[in-house]
C-alpha cells in the first residue's frame, strides 16, 4: 500500500481506539466518530479519483449525508442526556431510565 | 230532508266560538268561564238531536266539506264521519266535558288565570271532536297531535313546580315514540291504498296488514298508557284535577282505544294483532292494578285505576269486540270523571292534601262526595245494574266464552277482582275511620257549581249504562247461554275482593308498621319500569353516541392506533429486555480488544 493509505489508514485506527476508549465525557467518543466518517471519506474519494471509478463518485457524498443524520442522532442523545444531568458524564448512564 | 248533518256540523262549531271571541279580546273579562260552560251544555244539547236521529233510523253520514288539495293521486279534504262511534261519543263526551267545566268554576275559582284555563279546557275538546269525527287519517292525526298538545299544555298548568313540567314533557316523549307507529301506519296506507280515507281502505281490505296494524298498535300503546309506554299516565297527575279528570280519564286517553276500533273491519281478519292486543292489554290491566295497590296519593290510584280499565278495553278489541269496548269507553268516562272530581272535592276540603294516609273520617264530614265516591267505586268495580255493570259484565262474560288465550283471561279476572281491592283502598283511608287531618280544616262541599256537577254525573254514573245499552241498535250479539259459573265470575271476584280487601284494612289497621318487603317495594315503586328505563336507556344512548362520536375518530383513529400504541409498545419492551447496566467504557474496551485480538489472529496466521 502507498504511504497517503496507511496515512489515512491510521487516522481511521486512531479515531476508532478514541471512539472505544474514552475517560469521561461522551463528547470525545461523539467527535472521534466524526473523525472516523472524515477519513472513510477522504479514503474513498482518494480511491475513486485515482482508478477513475466514476460511477461510485456518488458514494462518498452519500456518505456525507448518512454521517450528517448520525451525528443528528448523537448530539441528540447528548442532549437528552445533558438535560438530566447537566454535564455528559459517561458514569451517569448508569439508570437506564424510561 | 232532516237537519242531521246540520245540527251536528252546529253543535261542533259552536264549540270554536269562545276561541274566536279571543280575537276581540272579549275573553279578559270574568264571566268567560261561565260563557264557555254554558257553550257547551248548548253543544250538548243540540248533539242530543242528531245522536237521536242516528239511534232512530240508524243512519250514518259522511260530510265531504272542503277538498284541501290533491298530491298526484291522493285527495286530502276535511271530511267527517258520523257513524255509530262517532253519534254516541260526541254527546257523552260534551256530557262529560259540560260537568267538569263546572267543576272546575269552583276547583279553579282562586286561579289568577282562569280564562287561560277554560280556553285550553276548550281547544282540547275541539280537537278531541276533530280526531272524533274524522274520516280520514290526516284529520285524525291533527286531532291527535292536537290532543297532545293540549294535554302537554295542561299537565304543565302550575309550571313553576318541576315535577309538573317533567311530567308534561313526559307525556308528550312517550305520546311522540306512539306517534312513530301511526305515522308508519299512515305511510303504509298511502303506499299500499293510495289513500287516508276510512271508506277506501276498508273496502279495498288489503291482505297483509300486520305493518300497519302494528303501527296503529303502537299509537294507541302511547297514547293509551299501555304497558310499555305508561309511565306518563300517573307522572300526569301533576295537573289540577281538571285536567285529570277530563284528559287522562275520559277523553284523551281513550283515543287510542277509538283508533283502534275505527280499524276493526282490518283487524277482525288478523289473528296475530288480535293475540298481540289481547296480551298487550292482560299485562297492562294487571301491571297497573297491582300498581295501583300501595300507592298513597289518591290521584295516582285513580290514574292507575284508568290504565287498568284502558288494558281492558284493548282486551276487548283482542277479543274481537270492538262494540263492547267502544261501550265501556262510554260508561267509564262517566264513573271516571266523577270519581276524579271527588277526590278534586276531597283535596280542596282538606286544603290541598293528597294523600290518603293524611285523610279520613269524611264519612260524616263530606257526605255527598261520600256518597258520589262510592257509587263511582261500585260502579267501576262492575255492581250488578249499575253503569259499570252493563259494559264490564259483558266483557269479561264474552272473554270467558270465547276461544282466547287462557293466560290473559286470568290476568283480566285477577285484575278486576284487584280494582275492588284498590276501591276499597280508596274508601277505607279517606272515608272511614277516625280523621287523621290536621284539626284546622276547611271542609265546605256547600258550593252549587261543585254539587251540580257531581251530581249529573252521579245520575249519568247510575243510569247511563242501562240508557245507552237499551238504545244502540243491536251490533255483535253478547253471548246469550252460559254456565251459570261463568256468568257470575265477575261478580264473584269482585265480591272477593272486595271482602279481602276490608278485612285486611280492618285487621291490620292498628298493627306495628313493618319494614315493606320486596313485593310492596315493586307496587310502590311502579314495578321499578321507571326507575330503569327513564334512566338506563338514556344512558347508554348517550355515552355510546359520545364515544363514537369523539372518541372514535379523534382520540383513537388519530392518535392512539400508530403513535402512542408505538411509543407505548417500545418503553415496555425495552425495559422489559434490557438487562444492562451502562457500563459503556467496559464495552467499548472489549469491543476494541476483541478487534484487536481478531484482526492479529487473522493477519498473523498466513
Amino acid at each position: 500500500m502507498s504511504l497517503a493509505h496507511i496515512n489515512i489508514f491510521l487516522a481511521f485506527t486512531v479515531s476508532l481506539v478514541g471512539l472505544l476508549m474514552y475517560r469521561s465525557h461522551l463528547m470525545s467518543s461523539l467527535l472521534c466518530l466524526e473523525g472516523m466518517m472524515l477519513s472513510l471519506f477522504v479514503m474513498a474519494t482518494m480511491v475513486v479519483l485515482n482508478t477513475h471509478f466514476t460511477l461510485a463518485s456518488m458514494m462518498p457524498i452519500i456518505l456525507l449525508v448518512f454521517a450528517a443524520c448520525e451525528r443528528a442522532l448523537g448530539l441528540s442523545l447528548l442532549v437528552m442526556v445533558s438535560n438530566t444531568y447537566g454535564v455528559d458524564h459517561v458514569q451517569n448512564l448508569n439508570l437506564l431510565q424510561c | 230532508m232532516n237537519m242531521f248533518s246540520s245540527l251536528m256540523l252546529a253543535s261542533l262549531s259552536v264549540l270554536t266560538l269562545p276561541i274566536m271571541s279571543s280575537i276581540l279580546n272579549t275573553h279578559k273579562n270574568s264571566t268567560y268561564p261561565h260563557h264557555v260552560k254554558n257553550i257547551i251544555s248548548y253543544a250538548f244539547i243540540t248533539s242530543l238531536v242528531p245522536t237521536m236521529m242516528f239511534i232512530h233510523s240508524g243512519q250514518e253520514t259522511i260530510i265531504s266539506n272542503w277538498h284541501w288539495m290533491t298530491i298526484q293521486t291522493l285527495k286530502l279534504s276535511l271530511s267527517f264521519k258520523l257513524d255509530y262511534f262517532s253519534m254516541i261519543f260526541v254527546p257523552v263526551a260534551l256530557f262529560v266535558t259540560w260537568s267538569i267545566m263546572e267543576f272546575s268554576l269552583w276547583y279553579m275559582h282562586s286561579d289568577p288565570y282562569i280564562t287561560r284555563f277554560f280556553k285550553y279546557l276548550l281547544t282540547f275538546l275541539i280537537t278531541m271532536m276533530i280526531l272524533v269525527t274524522a274520516n280520514n287519517l290526516f284529520q285524525l292525526f291533527i286531532g291527535w297531535e292536537g290532543v297532545g298538545i293540549m294535554s302537554f299544555l295542561l299537565i304543565g298548568w302550575w309550571y313553576g313546580r318541576t315535577d309538573a313540567n317533567t311530567a308534561a314533557l313526559q307525556a308528550i316523549l312517550y305520546n311522540r315514540i306512539g306517534d312513530i307507529g301511526f305515522i308508519m301506519a299512515m305511510a303504509w296506507f298511502l303506499f299500499n291504498t293510495n289513500t287516508w280515507d276510512l271508506q277506501q281502505i276498508f273496502m279495498l281490505d288489503p291482505n297483509l296488514t300486520n305493518l300497519p296494524l302494528l303501527g296503529l298498535l303502537l299509537a294507541a300503546t302511547g297514547k293509551s298508557a299501555q304497558f310499555g309506554l305508561h309511565p306518563w299516565l300517573p307522572s300526569a297527575m301533576e295537573g289540577p284535577t281538571p285536567v285529570s279528570a277530563l284528559l287522562h280519564s275520559s277523553t284523551m286517553v281513550v283515543a287510542g282505544v277509538f283508533l283502534l276500533i275505527r280499524f276493526h273491519p282490518l283487524m277482525e281478519n288478523n289473528k296475530t294483532i288480535q293475540s298481540l292486543t289481547l296480551c298487550l292489554g292482560a299485562i297492562t290491566t294487571l301491571f297497573t292494578a297491582i300498581c295501583a295497590l300501595t300507592q298513597n296519593d289518591i290521584k295516582k290510584i285513580i290514574a292507575f285505576s284508568t290504565s287498568s280499565q284502558l288494558g281492558l278495553m284493548i282486551v276487548t278489541i283482542g277479543i274481537n269486540q270492538p262494540y263492547l269496548a267502544f261501550l265501556h269507553i262510554c260508561t267509564h268516562a262517566f264513573f271516571k270523571a266523577m270519581l276524579f272530581m271527588c277526590s278534586g272535592s276531597i283535596i280542596h276540603s282538606l286544603n290541598d292534601e293528597q294523600d290518603i294516609r293524611k285523610m279520613g273520617g269524611l264519612f260524616n264530614a263530606m257526605p255527598f262526595t261520600t256518597t258520589s265516591l262510592i257509587i263511582g267505586s261500585l260502579a267501576l268495580t262492575g255492581m250488578p245494574f249499575l253503569t259499570g255493570f252493563y259494559s264490564k259484565d259483558l266483557i269479561i262474560e264474552t272473554a270467558n266464552t270465547s276461544y282466547t288465550n287462557a293466560w290473559a283471561l286470568l290476568m283480566t279476572l285477577i285484575a278486576t277482582s284487584l280494582t275492588a281491592v284498590y276501591s276499597t283502598r280508596i274508601i277505607f283511608f279517606a272515608l272511614l275511620g277516625q280523621p287523621r287531618f290536621l284539626p284546622l280544616t276547611t271542609i265546605n262541599e256547600n258550593n252549587p257549581f261543585l254539587i251540580n256537577s257531581i251530581k249529573r254525573l252521579l245520575i249519568g254514573s247510575i243510569f247511563a249504562g242501562f240508557f245507552i245499552s237499551n238504545n244502540i241498535y243491536p251490533t255483535t250479539i253478547p253471548e246469550m247461554t252460559m254456565p251459570i259459573y261463568m256468568k257470575l265470575t265477575a261478580l264473584t271476584v269482585t265480591i272477593l275482593g272486595f271482602t279481602l280487601a276490608l278485612e285486611l284494612s280492618l285487621i291490620t289497621h292498628n298493627l306495628k308498621l313493618e319494614h315493606p318487603t320486596n313485593m310492596f317495594k315493586f307496587s310502590n315503586l311502579l314495578g321499578y319500569y321507571p326507575t330503569i328505563m327513564h334512566r338506563l336507556p338514556p344512558l347508554a344512548n348517550l355515552s355510546m353516541s359520545q364515544k363514537s362520536a369523539s372518541l372514535l375518530l379523534d382520540s383513537i383513529w388519530l392518535e392512539n392506533i400508530l403513535p402512542k400504541s408505538i411509543s407505548q409498545f417500545q418503553m415496555k419492551t425495552s425495559i422489559l429486555i434490557s438487562t444492562q447496566k451502562g457500563q459503556i467504557k467496559l464495552y467499548f474496551l472489549s469491543f476494541l480488544i476483541t478487534l484487536t485480538l481478531s484482526m492479529l489472529l487473522f493477519n498473523l496466521h498466513e
